[in-house]
């Protein structure tokens, strides 16, 4: 039992490390990306090469880098125009990326994948507590990559690229460099699916295509809309919540013993389907919103404001 | 060798042609593109099939009604989700449509499981003619998709619905000024949309096979022919589907038959570099 409890709460904290990265990328920025599992992917396969090679450290900065690299290639190209493409060309990516795990055999092993990833730290910790010890280092993860955006979030950085997501006019006409500005934030969310990518490697020790698919990148928008568009700790909770319900569907088969299991994914996938649509209907602003800054209160000389608004930072430049 | 790969391609491009003005519709008149359209042509493909093989309708009748049930489906749809959500902007519709293509793909999946079905289609041998093979359902393809073009042509250029549909996807606030009710408007897009797809989807189905991801494969190069017409036009989208339909094919001489499905996604990467308001758009660029 403990065992499959620290199992969930890994499986959680992958899915929250690539709900948060979503979340910074659409919840903050208001960039649509329909190709999370591929960048996911590319995180993971980089971590399961590049790992034996040169240490786990240097590969999950790797995986990060390259998937951050790829964000900007696309973001370039698509970013001039209305948010519609980008979400056109990063669904084109994710079946591109997997088509190249698919085919590439001699670099990524096919529909194979590649067995046997070592984990950080595996020659000092004792096999029966390596899961734990796998536990404590994606919590760690999850915390640090939450607190740096949670920062960023808050940062004039973060207040630039709500409103550039709530009204890209008036941020432009005020001299903010829209362009560079969302290329960043996209860059920013990629790099964490690339170490969501990495810590999914590291738990599964082996990877193969069939593990990033449609599921990962609709469960990551059903976990930001759930969450509330923006907010981070939202997330986390919107997060945890679902990847629950997910896993109990596991249990469904021992209840309802003539569902097979195409029956089963389908439901599962089905079910997301219906949760993402469901809580747009009922819920657009999702568990908690992000905190709402009320215009008075960034007139009002910032001691006061502050006092009122307890998620503000205790100085900040007023930028908006 | 060249020429038979012309006439595959411009075939298979037909067959997108439908999706991808469905695409095209939705874009100029709702604003969002409508990622739905995976869903609904395996919707479409899976209604063929019941119709077809459970029911016993000739492919002909079969194929009419499965269209019939796509367009109910979508006006469903509409007042149900897409209706409801028009207050909160495009991308809240994007991603609920993505929501709904999960949901019709999965309903299929969980009636009729993982497995491959085909159509009772009469098979007929190929014809030979100057040096190609025709296949019978390369014929029955082009023929229906052009008779449904024709049309759709008639309906958008000459009756009061494809005036009001222009006028709608040209200006909302003037259109309804006039007098045009853009609800109306807006269901009976959904309806033709779901007409569309539906043969699609059926037509596909005769091309590959029945299974839950039939419609998903269909999803990128779609968008591409819709992007490549510069969304919103909807001859556009014809010649941006025949593009894609003959670069896939002709693809083929040079890279993988594997990376396939790739090459759309290639094109849109090149149209985006060279020119991003495709070939017959006049999209403004936003920012």
């Amino acid at each position: 039992m403990t065992a499959y409890l620290v199992t969930i709460l890994v499986i959680v904290a992958i899915a929250t490390l690539v709900g948060l990265a979503l979340n910074f990328q659409w919840g903050c920025a208001g960039l649509v990306n329909f190709g999370v599992a591929g960048f996911v992917a590319l995180g993971a396969y980089a971590t399961a090469l590049l790992t034996p090679v040169v240490g786990w450290f240097a590969a999950m900065l790797a995986a990060a880098a390259l998937s951050a690299l790829l964000s900007v290639f696309l973001a370039l190209l698509s970013i001039r125009l209305a948010d519609d493409y980008l979400a056109i060309v990063t669904l084109g990516f994710g079946e591109a990326v997997r088509l190249v795990l698919l085919n590439e055999g001699w670099l990524t092993g096919g529909a194979l994948g590649i067995a046997g990833i070592p984990r950080p730290f595996a020659s000092l910790i004792a096999p029966e507590h390596a899961d734990f010890a796998l536990l404590g280092f994606a919590v760690a993860l999850v915390g640090i990559v939450y607190i740096i955006l949670e920062a960023l979030v808050r940062s004039p950085f973060g207040r630039v690229l709500r409103a550039l997501r709530d009204d890209p006019v008036v941020a432009a006409s005020l001299a903010k460099p829209v362009l560079i500005l969302r290329i960043k934030a996209f860059a920013v969310g990629g790099a964490v699916m690339g170490l969501a990518g990495a810590m999914h490697a590291f738990y599964m020790t082996y990877i193969d295509p069939s593990q990033f698919t449609a599921i990962t990148t609709s469960y990551a928008f059903m976990a930001v809309i759930a969450g509330g568009r923006g907010s981070n700790t939202g997330l986390m909770i919107g997060a945890g919540t679902i990847m629950l319900l997910l896993e109990g569907t596991r249990f469904l088969k021992d209840l309802i013993p003539a569902l097979d299991g195409a029956q089963i994914a389908a439901l599962r996938l089905g079910g997301v389907g219906v949760g993402i649509v469901l809580l747009l209907l009922l819920r657009p602003q999702g568990l908690l919103r992000e905190p709402q800054r009320k215009a008075a209160s960034l007139l009002a000389d910032p001691e006061r404001a502050d006092a009122a608004d307890p998620s503000l930072p205790a100085s900040h430049p007023q930028e908006i | 060798m060249i020429g038979q790969l012309l006439l595959n391609g411009t075939v298979s491009g037909l067959l997108l042609a439908l999706p991808a003005l469905a695409v095209s519709l939705t874009f100029g008149i709702l604003k969002f593109p409508n990622f739905a359209v995976g869903g609904s042509l395996t919707l479409g493909a899976y209604a063929g099939w019941v119709f077809n093989t459970q029911l016993g309708f000739q492919i002909v009748g079969a194929s009419l009604l499965a269209a019939a049930t796509v367009a109910l489906v979508s006006v469903l749809l509409d007042v149900a989700v897409f209706g409801r959500l028009r207050e909160q902007g495009s991308i809240a519709l994007m991603v609920a449509s993505m929501g709904v293509s999960l949901i019709l793909e999965n309903l299929c999946r969980f009636g009729f499981g993982n497995a491959t079905r085909s159509l009772d289609v009469d098979v007929a041998r190929p014809l030979r003619w100057a040096g190609l093979r025709i296949s019978h359902e390369q014929i029955v393809t082009a023929a229906a998709v052009l008779g449904c073009l024709v049309l759709l042509h008639l309906v958008l250029r000459t009756t009061p619905l494809g005036r009001a549909m222009r006028a709608v996807a040209d200006n909302p606030t003037l259109a309804a000024a006039r007098g045009i009710e853009r609800e109306v408007i807006v269901r009976l897009t959904w309806a033709i949309i779901g007409l569309l797809t539906g043969l699609a989807g059926v037509l596909a189905a005769i091309d590959r096979a029945v299974e839950p991801l039939v419609g998903w494969s269909y999803q990128i190069p779609v968008f591409a022919a819709a992007i490549l017409g510069g969304l919103g036009s909807p001859l556009g989208a014809v010649l941006g589907a025949l593009a894609v339909g003959l670069s896939e094919e002709l693809a083929t001489l040079v890279v993988p038959t594997s990376y396939r499905q790739a090459v759309s996604f290639a094109v849109i990467l090149l149209l985006l570099l060279v020119r991003s308001q495709g070939l017959l758009g006049a999209r403004a660029v936003r920012k």
